[in-house]
This record gives C-alpha cells, structure tokens and sequence, in this order.
C-alpha cells in the first residue's frame, strides 16, 4: 500500500512537471541542439542550408582566431574586474549599511535604484555624460582643473569607462545580498570575541569572514556568471570597440552571426561559450545547495 | 577614546553618504536635462532654464514611444502569463515529490544562465525558416525561454518553505492531489507567485539582446526602440533623458510591492 502512494506521489509530480518540461525541451533543448548540429555545417545567412558539412572546422578555426582569443581575454579580464571591484565597493557599503540605523531605509531605497534600471537605459545616459565636448563628465573634471578624458575613444579608457559603469550599475546586487547575509549572521560568536578582547578588524577576519563564506561565494559565482554574459552595455556604449578593446564574447559571437552572418561558426563559438557557463553554473549549484 | 567613538558613527555615514551622491546625482542630471529645452540641454556650461515637461509629450510625436511601450507590455505579460502556470506547475512537483532530482534542478538553473546570445542564433535561424521573425510570437516565445527557469527556480523555494500540513490535512478529507494543489498549495503560495510574477514581468520588460534580433519595426519592444535612438543622426539629447526615465518608471512603480521579495529574487532563491 505504500510503495502504491509512493508511486503515485512520483507519478503526480511526472505530471506536474510535465508541461514546463515539455516546454523547456522546446525552447531551450532543441535550439540548443539546432546549435551544435548547425555549427558542424557551413551555414550562412547568405545560404541558410545544411548542405555543406564541415565537421570540426569551425571549433578548429575558432581557437586560430586571433579575434576570438582576444574576445576571450578581454571578457576575462572584464570580469575580474567588475566582480572584484563590485565586490570590493559592495563589501564595503554593506558592512557600513550594518552598522547605521539612521537613514538606512533611505540610503537603501536609493542603492536600489540602479538595479532596477535597464541596461540600454544605463548605456545610453553614460554615454551622454560621457561626450567629449557636450558631457557633463568632462566639464565637472574641468571644474576642478583635470581632463578633458576621451571617455570611450582611446582603447584603456574605452575598457575602464565600461568597467566603471557596469560597477555603477551593478554594484548593489552585491551590497543587497552581502547585507542579507550579513544581517542573518548570529550575535553568540561576536560576544566571545569581544571577551576574549577582539577588536573590530580582528571581529572582522575572525568572525565576520568565516560566517560570511558561503553568503560570498553564492554571490559572487552568481554575479560572475551574469557578468560572462554581458551584451547590452557593449553595444550601447562601445560597438566592442575603439578596434577591438571592448569585443566582449557575446558581442564577439554576435558580430560573427550578425555582422559576418555566418551562423554555422557563431553556433560554434555560442557552443563553447555554452561549456564555460555550464561549468561555473554547477558549480554554483553545488554552492547553492549547501547554503540552504 | 571619544574620538574614536565619534569616528565609528560617522564613517560609515561619510562612505554611505558619498555612495548614494554617486548613484543619486547621476539620476537627477537626467531629471534635470529632460526638463530643460532641447538647446539648452546641450549648453556646457549648464544654464538654467524654467523645468518644462514638452519632451515628455514629444517623444509621442517624434519617436514611436506609444508602439515601443505597448509592445514591451504586451510581449511581458505574455510571455509571463504563459510561463507562470508551467512553472508553478513544475515547481511543486520539484518541491514536494522531487521530481527529476538533482540533475533536473540543475538542468532549470542552468537554463536560467544560459548567455542570451547562445540562444539568439539558433532561434533567429529557426525562426527565419519558420517565417516568424519579426513577429510578436517569436518575441514571447524568446522570452519564455528565461521566464519559465526563472519562475520554476523561484518557486521551488516558496513551494519548499511551505508548511504541509494544511495540504496533507486536505488529502485526508478526501481530495485529490491536484485539488489539493489547486486549493490549498496554490493560494498559500500566492503572494510568492504574484511577487515572481512581477520579477519575471520586470526581467522581460528589461531585456535586449533577444528583442533586438527577433523583432521588427512593428514589433520592436521600448529597450530596441531607445537603443535606435542613439545610431539616430543628431540625437536629441533632452528628448532621450524624457525617454529613459519614461521606460524605467513602471519598474518603480512595481518596487514596493517586490520589496519582501527581491533579495530572494536576486540571490535565485538562495537568501531570504
């Protein structure tokens, strides 16, 4: 009688999950399997026909191009920074947000703001900030006697301007998770600490760090994922460029498919780009569920 | 000793303090432009001009704000309307039966990360054969493929949170599974769905890439239509600060009643 509930309980579930599935399968699973397919054929938008196969051609012309290799540094290099610096600034704010009670719903709805923002939105007003001649940016620079600085026009400034605002609109996903977690941390282990006669940066290290680990990785993994995929910023602020300083992967993949129109090796690159994210996603996974 | 106790508070006042001048001035100088007229807008050094709201009505008559809005409201309420039911769906028999395990799981979250760009070409290549570019179907179907992960993965946490006695009191007194999951499970996890709803709608409302290579003049959603803006031959400047701002307002207007649940929304489940 049991193990009879116990099957039904297994059958309702199949057939609860079986419409989402269903349609996952649909739009994910099959495109996703269209890709591989097509990234084997020489499929263009010229001539968008499995008629040619080509095997491996496209992953072995992949790792030849210098393009992609340079898309692939710059994308890492991108995303070290903003995690790092997000996380840096982000820390910082949180643990300052822990400590005040005045003004904290107000300094907490504004951190929220950007957040809510889209991202063609944050593009396109950095970008007149930005102007060299008719931005606001430049002028306040000048107002104190720098600049002016061609913002998105010189290869290391293009990079940085990017970096920044990426950190100026992405920041407070970092601040609102470290400070969720901080605020669940227990008092217990702070009072030993102060009796045995830790100060607040040994409290810190010793502490805070410890108890915060899991809370960080979680955020962290998730913030580097999303920073991998970033697309829009690129093409509002910089077109991947001046020449090829800020051709970040998606926008790489999206130049060979959309620009070049030669769909067969952009399957190929999205397919490889896939794998990275595929790793770092389980692995976040594995992270996720020891959190809960 | 009182120096250093004095320090302690306002430190972290100095930091937070310069943190939201950061974010906040940023905001208000778009404020700011989009009230001023167009030439003035450009003036460096600033001038100040009596606040004006033409821009506002002009981006209705000299861009097709009104067709970018509506087909952004359409295309998110549809493609989350549909995604919802799947996903609550699939969501409880994750939670409550463990259907599929891990590796399902998984399979959702990784759906959820996946770069919209891997997902772009194929779909662009499909739809092409299929005839549906530029249409609002391929749209909506694009966008279900973020918001059903999205959704299910929000809701395993608040089906799981649930308590089950209710449900299991329900079955005793004689109702069947889905009755029990209709009557009971469902409205107890209302304000989560509602709120993940609101998420999803937020997540659609917001997003590019896809939109920006599926759709057509026709259907071209408020992100494509602002982007056009900028490859435009002298952009008027006052008249995009109106536009941004017009395209991230319903966003705040739906703030407080995501408030309780955007940590959760942010963290995918994984901080309350």
């Amino acid at each position: 009688m049991a193990a009879t509930l116990a099957a039904r309980d297994r059958r309702f579930g199949q057939l609860m999950a079986a419409p989402g599935l269903a349609a996952l399968l649909l739009v994910i699973v099959f495109p996703i399997l269209f890709t591989l397919y097509t990234s084997a054929f020489d499929f263009t938008l010229i001539n968008p026909r499995h008629d040619t196969f080509v095997g491996l051609d496209h992953y072995a012309r992949a790792f030849g191009l210098a393009e992609f290799g340079n898309a692939l540094r710059v994308t890492l290099w991108f995303v070290v920074a903003v995690v790092v610096l997000e996380f840096a600034v982000g820390f910082l704010v949180a643990l300052m947000l822990n400590a005040v009670e005045r003004g904290k719903a107000v300094y907490y709805a504004i951190l929220l703001c950007p957040l809510l923002i889209n991202p063609v939105v944050v593009g396109l007003i950095w970008r007149m900030f930005l102007h060299p001649e008719l931005g606001i940016a430049n002028y306040v620079l000048g107002l104190v006697g720098l600049g002016p600085v061609n913002w998105l026009g010189d290869p290391t400034n293009a990079f940085w301007t990017l970096v920044a605002v990426d950190i100026w609109h992405q920041v407070s996903f970092m601040i609102v998770l470290l400070l969720a977690g901080l605020a669940s941390l227990p008092k217990e282990p702070y009072e030993a600490a102060r009796m045995e006669g830790a100060g607040t940066l040994a409290c810190f290290w010793h502490v805070t760090l410890p108890l915060m680990r899991p809370v960080i990785l979680v955020t962290l993994l998730i913030r580097l994922i999303f920073a991998v995929r970033t697309y829009d910023l690129v093409y509002i602020m910089t077109r991947g460029g001046p020449g090829q300083a800020t051709d970040l992967v998606s926008y790489f993949i999206y130049r060979q498919a959309f620009v070049g129109l030669n769909i067969g090796q952009a399957s190929a690159l999205a397919v490889l780009l896939l794998l990275i994210v595929l790793v770092l996603t389980a692995w976040l996974y594995r992270h996720m569920r020891s959190l809960v | 000793m009182l120096v250093r106790r004095a320090a302690a508070t306002i430190l972290p006042h100095a930091v937070l303090v310069v943190f939201s001048a950061a974010i906040l001035l940023p905001l208000l100088w778009v404020l700011r432009v989009s009230l001023t007229d167009k030439l003035t807008a450009y003036r460096i050094p600033p001038e100040w001009t009596e606040p004006r709201l033409d821009n506002y009505i002009e981006i209705f008559t000299a861009y097709r704000f009104a067709d970018w809005f509506t087909n952004s409201l359409l295309v998110a309420l549809a493609s989350t309307l549909l995604a919802l039911p799947l996903a609550v769906a699939m969501a409880y028999a994750f939670a409550r039966h463990d259907t599929g395990g891990a590796p399902l799981r998984l399979g959702v979250l990784a759906s959820q990360m996946l770069p919209p760009i891997v997902l772009v070409v194929p779909l662009f290549a499909l739809f092409l054969g299929a005839g549906l570019l530029n249409t609002y179907a391929a749209l909506v179907i694009a966008h279900l493929t973020f918001n059903i992960p999205f959704l299910a993965w929000m809701l395993v946490a608040f089906f799981e949170g649930e308590v089950k006695q209710l449900e299991e009191a329900a079955r005793i007194e004689g109702a069947t599974r889905f009755q029990a999951f209709i009557r009971v499970s469902v409205p107890l996890a209302a304000p989560g769905i509602m709120a993940a709803g609101l998420l999803g709608f937020i997540l659609s409302w917001n997003e590019f890439l896809l939109a920006l290579i599926l759709s057509g003049r026709a259907t071209q959603t408020l992100p494509v239509g602002l982007s056009s803006l900028e490859t435009h031959r002298g952009v008027e400047i006052a008249l995009l600060a109106a536009a941004a701002l017009m395209a991230i307002l319903p966003v705040f207007v739906l703030l407080p009643f995501l408030r309780k649940y955007l940590i959760k929304g942010l963290s995918l489940g994984a901080l309350k």
